[in-house]
Order: C-alpha cells, then structure tokens, then sequence
C-alpha cells in the first residue's frame, strides 16, 4: 500500500516537473501575482475607446486588437514602455515602434504616464486570460429564430393540410348534392319552398344581413386613408428601442433636421458610421443587420475602411407617416416654433423596436390639438411682436386664435 | 322560433361590443386604402421617393461638385495633426460668451454629445457599448492627450472644433449633423464643462 502511494506521489512530481520548463519558458506568466480585476478596471476605463480584445486585424478599432500574442511578438519591458509613452519610443527609433506607428496611419497612442508599471502588468494579464466571449449568446439566440422559422413553415403545412381536406369535404358534398338533385328535384327549387314556408325568419335574417353591411360599410369607408397601426418589414432590423430606448440617444441626433426642415430626415448611413464604424455586432442579430449598414456605404470591416471608388447603394426604408400630398406640415414649426415632443405624435418611439404609425394622422386630429395646444409667448420664435405680445399677455392663446384652423395654412 | 331569432340577435350585438384592439395593439404590415392616391402621392418628387432618372434611384442629390450652399463657410483645415494643431492657434470663436448662446448650446450638447460625454461632461454617457465606456471627463486635468499635447481640461477652441468637425479616435464627424454656428455654440458650452469643478 505504502508503495502504491509513494509511486503515485513519485507520478505527480514527475507530472509537474515536466510541466515546470513551460512556466518558466513562457515570457511573462500573469496569472500569477496580478490582479487581473484591476487589470480589467483599468483596461475598461482607459483602453476601450481604441482597442478591443481579439485577432490582430479582425478585433482592429483605431489600434490593432490585442490577444495573448502580444506577448509572443514583444517583450515585457517593451510594452510597459510602449503604454507609458509611446511617442518617446517611437522617437527613441526602436524599429518595433516605428513599424506599428506606420501600420495605423500614424496615428499616437494616448500615453499614460499616470500608470505604474504594475498597473500595466495588471492589463497586460487581463490581457492574456480575456474573459469568455461573448458570441455565444449570439448564436443561441440565431438559433432561435431559426426554430422560430422552422415551426412558422410547420404551422403553414398544418394549415395547408386543414384547407387540402376542407377542400375535399366540399368536393364529396358536392357530387352528393348533385346525385340527390338529379333523383328529387334541383337546390334551386328546394330553397325557393324552404323560403316560403319559413318567411318570418328570412325577412329578420335578410333585414340583420343589410345592418350587418352597413356597419361594415361604414366602418371600411372611416378606413379611408387612415394607417394607424402600419408597421412594414424594414430593409434593416434597426430597433428605436436599443438606440433612441436602452443607449439614450437623442432623436435629433439622427433626425437632425426635424429642428430646421419640413421633413424629419432620415439619417444618411454616414450617421450610422458615425458609431457603426466602430461597433460591428449588435445585441440581437449580431453582425448581419449591421453588415448591411457596410454593404451600402462600402465600408470593409477588416481594414475598418471606406473602400475607394465603390458604388454607394441607397437603403431603401419604408415610409410609415405619409400625409396626404393636399396636406402640408413642417416639422421645424411644430419642433422648434411649437416645442413639441417628437413622442406626443409618434408615441413612445423608444420603446418600440419596430416602428408603426401610433396616431390616426386624420385633419380632426390635427385640428383638435390645434384648439388645444396653448402657446408659449416667451418662445423666442414670437419675439419682433412685441406689441402683439403686449397685448395678448394675458390671454390664454390657443394655437387656434392664432390662424391654427384656417385652411390655407395646410391646404394650398 | 322565437328563440333561435332571439339568440342570433344576441349573438350579433354582443359581437359588435368587443373591440379588437383593445387587447394589446395590433399593428398592419399593410397601410390603409386610398380613395384616390394621387391625392395622397405626389406626383412631383418628393425628397425620399424613388427616382427612376437616376442610376442609383435616389431623389436626394448631392450637391453638384464646385457649388457650395447659401450661406456656407468653409473650413480650412484637413484631416490631420497639422492642421489640428493650427486650428487651436488660429481659431478663435466668433460667438459671444452670452448667457443666451451657451444656453444653446447645452441644448445642442444634449442632442448631439451627452449620449456619450455625459451631460455633465463627465464621459459617462448613456451609451453602454465597450467601445464608447472610456471617454475622458472634459475637466480631466492629469492626462496628457497625445495629439494637443494638452489634458482635456486646457484644449483650445480650435482643438474642439477641429474634433467636432472631424471626429476623434472613435468620435465620427460631426460637421453634416450641426452647422458652423451650432459648432461654435457647443463649443461655449463645452468651455464650461471644461471648467466644472469635480
């Protein structure tokens, strides 16, 4: 027994000395002695905003990504140096530095002078043990959605299925109906006497039968023109409710001429670069929906560049809110003049991930918040009417005493 | 009889009671008939309609090479260090450090910078996404930016216009989003952010 264990003991040792010459070989060993907490801290604080953890050039923002590698190509000392103060390494014409200068357009890596070198050895060991990625979340929820798929083309079979035997069921009434009329007499006959001999019932049915037209005349007709509730498939799944919602932008960022046009503009895909250039996988869909974003402005993810000479494709949204061309309306006036919230016409946009028209958009709609709207004199749109202003103080003016309801105002 | 008629009857006017949309909103993938479509689509172009006399169907042109639009300043400064550089000796902001105009302009910085600056410019914006979670605070004064050889704290007027105009790191250009003078007035605010005391 005593043998038994001392031989395993003897198997262990051997096991971890054989292990020992590749602790000792690895360059730099973080995981021991860092705190790569710290390390992740400092890295998110400082390091994000140009760097990402990842291949070389597939994780490149503004500098290349970085993965445990880095440690294979340069040394310790070297990279502390380097995220210190890259500018003097560079001046100091180490030929390391200088390459990776060259290779990103020259542009300088904020220095840190800040940073001890422990604070550095503890980014570097966040580093070299990244934390899990994760994609995985992105490809089980790509996974659902091809589950969702597959039972929307099983639900189609079933219903196909359901029609293929109703079908069949009309057909056998059918040839029953036509082998019975040919002994006794034809449908036609048959209906004409259980008509007579039941006519109280069939005047009531026929008279509920005209109401019922009625009330679906009228409502189909107050249809007209209205589109509430539209809500189209768009070329790009973009949620309102992740930008303008969860990341908090503002609608003029995107809209920014809803403040001085007639139109609220729909944000040139330049705007989209403005973020996108550097964020390439969203929440939901991961890269696919944004990639679409690149097809139309030809941006190449891998070179994060624009490339030269490609032909721009425009996406082609779908319009929602449409006025009538007989109506006229110009968002700045309502924006800046009226100060409104894009919200109290839209709803709650920033909640919706797919966008559909809230409000009916009919002219008793308009003309209702016309009468109820109060304006605002210390709006800096009324100044130059000063004696108006004097003289109306004290009113509670509607948009409505001001010409909000005449017809020449949206109609001409 | 009578009964048969009664219930249909009550069939019929509870049926017209329930309102389908009151549970949850419905939306349509379609929108709703037109009585006469030319009078809802202009026959005209409008801004975002298709256009068939354009290779890349777009109504929405951009501006003919060598025309500028009415009331166009240019910026005389490239995209590069040099020119970052000049900007901050040579600007100067031409707007009056009013009440009024940096008033603006923290209505513009709320639109256009807070998302990720924080609306006290304190880099803490709302945008959660690792690329934009390490925006310096524009009062920072200990670390030295490479390309203004300044902290955040002392950039010049020009440094942030340039940044503005141009975009910085992961900052894109923001010259088609807001107008020279809105520039400049986000410029005055960001002065005072700059000189928060935290």
């Amino acid at each position: 027994m005593s043998i038994m264990f001392s031989k395993t003991i003897l198997y262990f040792a051997f096991f971890f000395l054989t292990l020992v010459p590749y602790f000792s070989n690895a360059q730099v060993d973080y995981l021991i002695g860092h705190d790569i907490k710290k390390g992740e801290e400092l890295y998110k604080a400082n390091c994000t905003s140009c760097h990402k953890l990842g291949d070389e050039k597939k994780a490149r923002l503004i500098g290349p990504g970085l993965n445990p590698e880095i440690f294979e190509e340069y040394t310790e000392e070297w990279l502390i140096s380097w995220i210190k103060n890259s500018s003097a390494l560079i001046e100091s014409g180490d030929e390391q530095a200088i390459a990776i200068f060259e290779e990103y357009n020259q542009s300088v890596m904020t220095a840190f002078p800040t940073f001890s070198d422990d604070d550095v050895r503890d980014i570097l060991a966040y580093i070299e043990n990244p934390p899990v990625e994760e994609v995985s979340i992105v490809e089980v929820l790509d996974v659902e959605d091809v589950q969702k798929e597959s039972i929307n083309t099983q639900s189609l079979l079933l219903i196909a299925l359901v029609l293929f035997s109703i079908l069949g069921f009309l057909v056998f009434i059918k040839n029953s109906l036509k082998k019975a009329s040919k002994i006794e007499e034809t449908i036609f006959q048959g209906f004409k006497k259980w008509v007579l001999s039941n006519l109280v019932i069939v005047i009531i049915i026929a008279h509920l039968g005209v109401l019922c037209l009625i009330v679906l005349g009228w409502q189909s007709l107050s249809k007209i023109g209205i589109s509430q509730n539209y809500q189209p498939a768009q070329p790009i799944e973009f949620s309102h409710k992740v930008h303008a919602g969860q990341q908090g932008i503002d609608c003029n960022y995107c809209h920014s001429s809803a403040r001085k046009s007639k139109h609220s503009g729909i944000p040139s895909a330049n705007v989209c670069m403005n973020c996108h250039a550097n964020i390439v996988e969203g929440p939901k869909h991961g890269t696919k929906e944004i990639a679409k974003i690149y097809k139309a402005v030809g941006y190449d993810v891998d070179t994060r560049s624009y490339i030269e000479g490609y032909e721009e494709q425009p996406i082609k949204w779908v319009r929602i809110h449409n006025l009538p061309d007989l109506a006229y309306f110009n968002h700045s006036q309502h924006v800046v003049a009226g100060g409104l919230e894009c919200q109290e016409c839209h709803g709650a946009i920033e909640e919706m991930d797919e966008v559909y028209q809230k409000e009916k958009l009919t002219m008793g709609w308009c003309i209702n918040c016309h009468r109820d709207s109060k304006i605002d004199l210390d709006n800096p749109y009324y100044h130059g009417y000063n004696d108006w202003i004097e003289k109306h103080k004290k009113a509670d003016l509607t948009v409505e005493n001001i010409g909000g309801l005449e017809c020449g105002k949206c109609h001409y | 009889m009578i009964r048969v008629i009664l219930i249909i009857f009550v069939c019929f006017v509870f049926s017209s009671c329930g309102d389908s949309a009151s549970d949850g909103i419905k939306t349509s993938d379609k929108p709703g008939y037109e009585y006469m479509p030319d009078m809802y689509r202009s026959h005209a172009y409008e801004t975002y309609t298709m256009n068939p006399n354009f290779s890349d169907s777009m109504t929405a042109r951009k501006p003919v090479k060598g025309t500028i639009p009415r009331g166009f300043i240019p910026f005389e400064y490239e995209n590069t260090l040099d020119d970052f550089k000049r900007a901050a000796l040579e600007l100067k902001n031409p707007y009056e450090r009013s009440e009024k105009n940096i008033e603006q302009g923290k209505q513009l910085y709320g639109m256009f910078c807070a998302h990720c600056h924080g609306q006290n410019g304190d880099g803490k914006g709302s945008i959660t996404h690792p690329v934009y979670s390490a925006i310096p605070a524009y009062y920072d004064d200990v670390m030295i930016r490479p390309r203004s050889q300044t902290t955040m704290k002392y950039l010049e007027d020009g440094h942030l216009y340039h940044a503005i105009y141009y975009g910085y790191n992961a900052m894109g250009p923001h010259y088609n989003l807001v107008s020279d003078e809105e520039r400049w007035k986000i410029v005055l605010y960001v002065n005072e952010l700059q000189n928060t005391e935290k």
